[in-house]
């Protein structure tokens, strides 16, 4: 595995309640869902450089575009 | 990562060396182009052409070479497993993402590790093998990739948790040798089944306890 | 990782993998679509064989010259300029990617030994491919459209 290094990170009360909470649903530490969200990110925006668009699909298969920042 | 894996030398019934690595490169894409692929296609060929069209293998017309702008993204992990100078298998794992959630009742929507591809060089496969005439050279190497799915999952905290899409052909592999639990087709994914790993089933797999 | 070293458990896995097939991916083409599968044709072959010969003009040399600068067999360089349907070597696309100073990663599908699903870099690989035309000495036009392929390539 590569090495790793550590870092310090500040959250609203909000921001930790809701890494808490997706923690304890995913049944990951909260280091490993803050790297699953990084990877995400990471995967969304090459796709997005690629010239693809991001798309949620309800059941009636209608989509809207998400747009990331 | 490198390291030794052993598989089965079909010739001896013996155990004998492999590397394992997970720094596969698009090199690696474009010789399973140009070693693979042309044995596949003539061996899906022979089986169409004696019609044992249900053997035909359906992953016939695969091309990792698409895949190589996925090599950089962090979500990916591809392993690789090397023997005589050759790719003897690959796999491509994914650990965010659409199906990287369970879907069986005791542990919906917890994270797992998602087995995107997996392909074992077609002369390791017996029906790929047999139908050009030659015996199949490696065993175990489907086994050891799958062993290498688990112990990514334990790394990235998922207690094991593996989760694939079984093509028609494979779902005996997958539920018999590896001892998967089959969930349903999934209609978002061509109707495949969808097969998922608890961390008790994966921990039985990896010491042989079933 | 700590794989399984026991040679019991292999042999076991091996005897139970043996009869079966091996593969995880999705279904795509049907049995009768295997007799009719053509080659596929990279629509960026033409923006390779440009950016080579391109390469080779903007720096005066000769076919050998250039083999001989880059290290490859100049049979290698004659194939990719004159036959659409060769392919070169990964070592060769290496020594061009290393010469132009762009990813190789770039070039392996630019020359059609891997595939792109990029929309944008298909474009741009086709747009540079119409602005070159095969006379000896680069026009200013060919020499911007050369610089900022690359430079492209360089930056995705």
């Amino acid at each position: 595995m590569a090495d790793k290094r550590t870092m310090t990170l500040n959250l609203t009360d909000q921001e930790m309640r809701l890494l808490d909470d997706l923690s304890a649903r995913k049944d990951v530490s909260k280091t490993a869902l803050l790297r699953q969200a990084l990877r995400l990110y990471q995967m969304v925006e090459e796709r997005l450089n690629r010239g693809e668009k991001l798309f949620f699909e309800d059941e009636e298969k209608k989509k809207a575009e998400l747009m990331v920042v | 990562m490198k390291t030794l894996v052993h598989i089965i030398d079909n010739r001896t019934g013996q155990p004998v060396e492999a590397e394992l690595f997970d720094e596969v490169t698009i090199e690696h894409f474009i010789e399973t182009q140009q070693e693979w692929r042309p044995i596949v296609l003539k061996a899906a060929r022979q089986l169409a052409a004696h019609g044992s069209r249900e053997l035909v293998p359906q992953h016939f017309h695969w091309d990792w070479t698409t895949k190589a702008p996925e090599l950089s993204v962090l979500a990916n992990s591809f392993y690789g497993i090397r023997r005589d100078n050759k790719l003897q298998g690959l796999m491509k794992l994914q650990t965010v993402g659409r199906f990287c959630r369970c879907r069986l009742p005791e542990q919906v929507d917890k994270a797992l590790v998602y087995v995107d591809y997996v392909e074992v060089a077609p002369w390791n496969l017996k029906t790929l093998a047999v139908a050009l005439g030659e015996k199949p050279l490696y065993n175990a190497v489907g086994s050891r990739l799958i062993e290498a799915a688990v112990l990514k999952s334990k790394e990235e905290e998922c207690k094991g948790r593996i989760g694939l899409h079984s093509l028609p052909i494979t779902e005996l592999f997958y539920r018999k040798v590896c001892g998967m639990t089959p969930v349903g087709r999934d209609s978002a994914k061509q109707n495949l089944l969808w097969l998922e790993y608890t961390p008790e089933q994966a921990d039985n797999f990896l010491t042989g306890a079933r | 990782m700590r794989f399984n070293t026991d040679p019991e458990w292999l042999k076991k896995q091996a005897a139970l993998e043996d009869n079966c097939f091996v593969s995880v991916g999705g279904l795509v083409l049907a049995v009768e679509d295997l007799q009719q599968q053509a080659q596929r044709v990279n629509p960026a072959r033409a923006a390779f064989v440009n950016l080579l010969n391109l390469t080779r003009r903007e720096n005066k040399f000769t076919w050998e010259q250039f083999s001989q600068k880059l290290d490859v067999d100049l049979a290698e360089l004659i194939g990719i300029e004159n036959d659409e349907n060769y392919k070169p070597t990964p070592r060769t696309v290496t020594k061009i990617a290393q010469f132009i100073h762009v990813p190789a990663e770039k070039l392996f599908i630019l020359s059609g030994l891997a595939r792109a699903r990029d929309i944008q870099f298909e474009e741009a690989a086709l747009r540079f491919a119409a602005r070159s035309q095969p006379v000896e000495e680069l026009t200013t036009e060919e020499h911007e459209a050369l610089k900022e392929y690359v430079k492209f390539l360089c930056e995705r």
